[in-house]
């Protein structure tokens, strides 16, 4: 057996994440236009007209997600992965997935099911439909807790390992993901201003943020990954 | 499954034993399930996405203990499947490869309970006030039936993951037989076109429609049974190669 093929599981999933989080982004940001998100501050006949304007691409957007969603799922368990090889044992991996899997249904399972059912009925009472854009909305953005849970083990993991799987720096990166969730607390209270769910603090700051995390935890699990084989091969080596 | 004498006492037996009892717990669950869906009167027919709030209401009005009996046993018994789905993950940290593929997997089975569990609680919060408005009840079953049948994302990469763990698992007696990867993605491939629930109200892929309906639940159903099997022979060979039973 060759020493590349040891690991080649984890290389299938490094280059997944990518992949996926790019197919993501389309769908939120080209064809659902959740992300950035429409305004908070409209009427529900607004509402109702966001929903004519975009009724196609969303159905599209979202029936793709539907069937795509399992993906978030895979990257997490990814880096759930590289958490175990720290050498602070298992305890915040397991609470990385646990916080994570949690994640999946209301950061984005119903955003997407109030979406689509508001684009199932197109004729349904507009108050209705104005309450799904609500609730669509706050539960997409406004989902903190489940995500702060897995960054704060992923940023205390990262601080105590010795292992070197990830840089120290990266907790730091993995704190602020923190912070900008504090902030968005505030989207539940201010329907419009800086801190609505479009606001430039507590949207536009965030994403910011959350695009210098997942980019360099792109870069970083691939390096995790190489130095993974790199010391497989370094053992095959020694052991014969 | 009987176990040796000599080996009682072991942890490995004591592994065994554990897995041997969360097999069971599969046909156990499953068969508490099938009763539950028989007597669901939104399954017979499946109700139509076609019909109009006053339609849906009446519906509510005039089946409300069954759909509150079916639902609540949906709602206690159905994420007892995961004890079985949580053989999966320990039969693939067997498997000759990292334990990435579990650790997704696991993720993966987690989060697809969680929105079994939400279409649960739609469908019995639509039963709790059949007198609510119309249009508030068919908002509800209009959810609930959408995230009973439509985010099949979650259980489509079990799938996938499942697959790709056999067929990285080059021992040279591998945990699964290859065959369960085809079949695992076979499988997948059936469910699919169950997201188009939340979109078509007419056709095969509406959510009483032949596919997202039938060939979905279904396949699953087909999946569950098969992997008894599947789960059974590999606890027994692992039985066998740990001591704890013999050949």
């Amino acid at each position: 057996m060759s020493t590349a093929t040891r690991n080649r599981d984890v290389w299938w999933m490094t280059w997944f994440f990518p992949a996926w989080y790019a197919v993501f982004g389309v769908i939120i940001c080209l064809l659902t236009r959740v992300t950035p998100p429409p305004r908070p501050d409209v009427t529900a006949a607004e509402k109702v007209a966001f929903f004519a304007q975009h009724h196609l691409t969303i159905q599209i957007g979202f029936t793709l997600l539907l069937i795509l969603l399992g993906g978030a799922a895979m990257t997490n368990g990814l880096v759930c992965y590289q958490i175990k090889r720290m050498s602070v044992g298992s305890v915040f991996a397991y609470g990385y997935i646990g916080g994570m899997s949690v994640g999946a249904l209301p950061g984005f399972l119903l955003v997407t099911v109030c979406f689509l059912t508001a684009a199932y009925r197109p004729d349904r009472n507009p108050e209705l439909i104005s309450l799904l854009y609500d609730l669509g909305m706050l539960s997409y953005n406004g989902s903190l807790g489940c995500f702060t849970a897995a960054y704060l083990v992923l940023a205390i993991a990262i601080l105590y390992d010795r292992n070197e799987v990830f840089p120290k720096w990266f907790a730091y990166v993995s704190i602020w993901q923190i912070i900008t969730e504090v902030i968005a607390t505030q989207m539940f209270v201010f329907p419009s201003g800086a801190f609505a769910w479009n606001g430039s603090i507590a949207f536009w700051l965030a994403v910011v943020v959350f695009s210098v995390w997942l980019g360099a935890l792109i870069v970083l699990l691939r390096r995790a990954a190489e130095e993974e084989s790199a010391k497989e091969s370094a053992q095959m080596v020694a052991a014969q | 499954m009987q176990i040796l004498e000599q080996a009682q006492d072991l942890p490995t037996a004591g592994n065994i034993k554990a897995q041997w009892v969360s097999l069971w717990t599969g046909p156990a669950v499953g068969a508490v399930l099938l009763v539950a869906a028989i007597a669901f009167p939104g399954f017979w027919p499946p109700m139509s996405p076609t019909m109009s709030a006053d339609q849906v209401a009446a519906f509510y009005a005039d089946h409300t203990a069954w759909i509150r009996a079916s639902q609540v046993t949906f709602n206690l018994c159905g994420i007892l499947i995961v004890p079985f789905l949580s053989l999966i993950v320990v039969q693939m940290k067997r498997m000759r490869q990292t334990h990435v593929f579990a650790y997704c997997y696991l993720t993966a089975m987690v989060s697809g309970a969680t929105i079994f569990a939400l279409s649960n609680v739609f469908f019995l919060v639509a039963a709790f006030r059949p007198g609510r408005n119309p249009e508030l009840i068919q908002l509800l079953n209009d959810l609930a039936w959408i995230v009973f049948i439509a985010p099949i994302g979650m259980v489509v990469s079990q799938f996938v993951l499942l697959a790709l763990a056999v067929y990285f698992d080059d021992q040279e007696h591998p945990v699964f037989p290859k065959w369960v990867g085809h079949f695992s993605l076979i499988i997948a491939a059936a469910m699919v076109p169950a997201a188009g629930a939340a979109v078509f109200q007419t056709g095969p892929l509406a959510w009483d429609g032949l596919w997202s309906f039938w060939v979905r639940n279904g396949a699953y159903a087909l999946f569950v049974i098969v992997m008894f099997f599947v789960l059974r022979k590999a606890i027994q060979r692992q039985a066998v190669d740990d001591g704890v039973i013999s050949a």
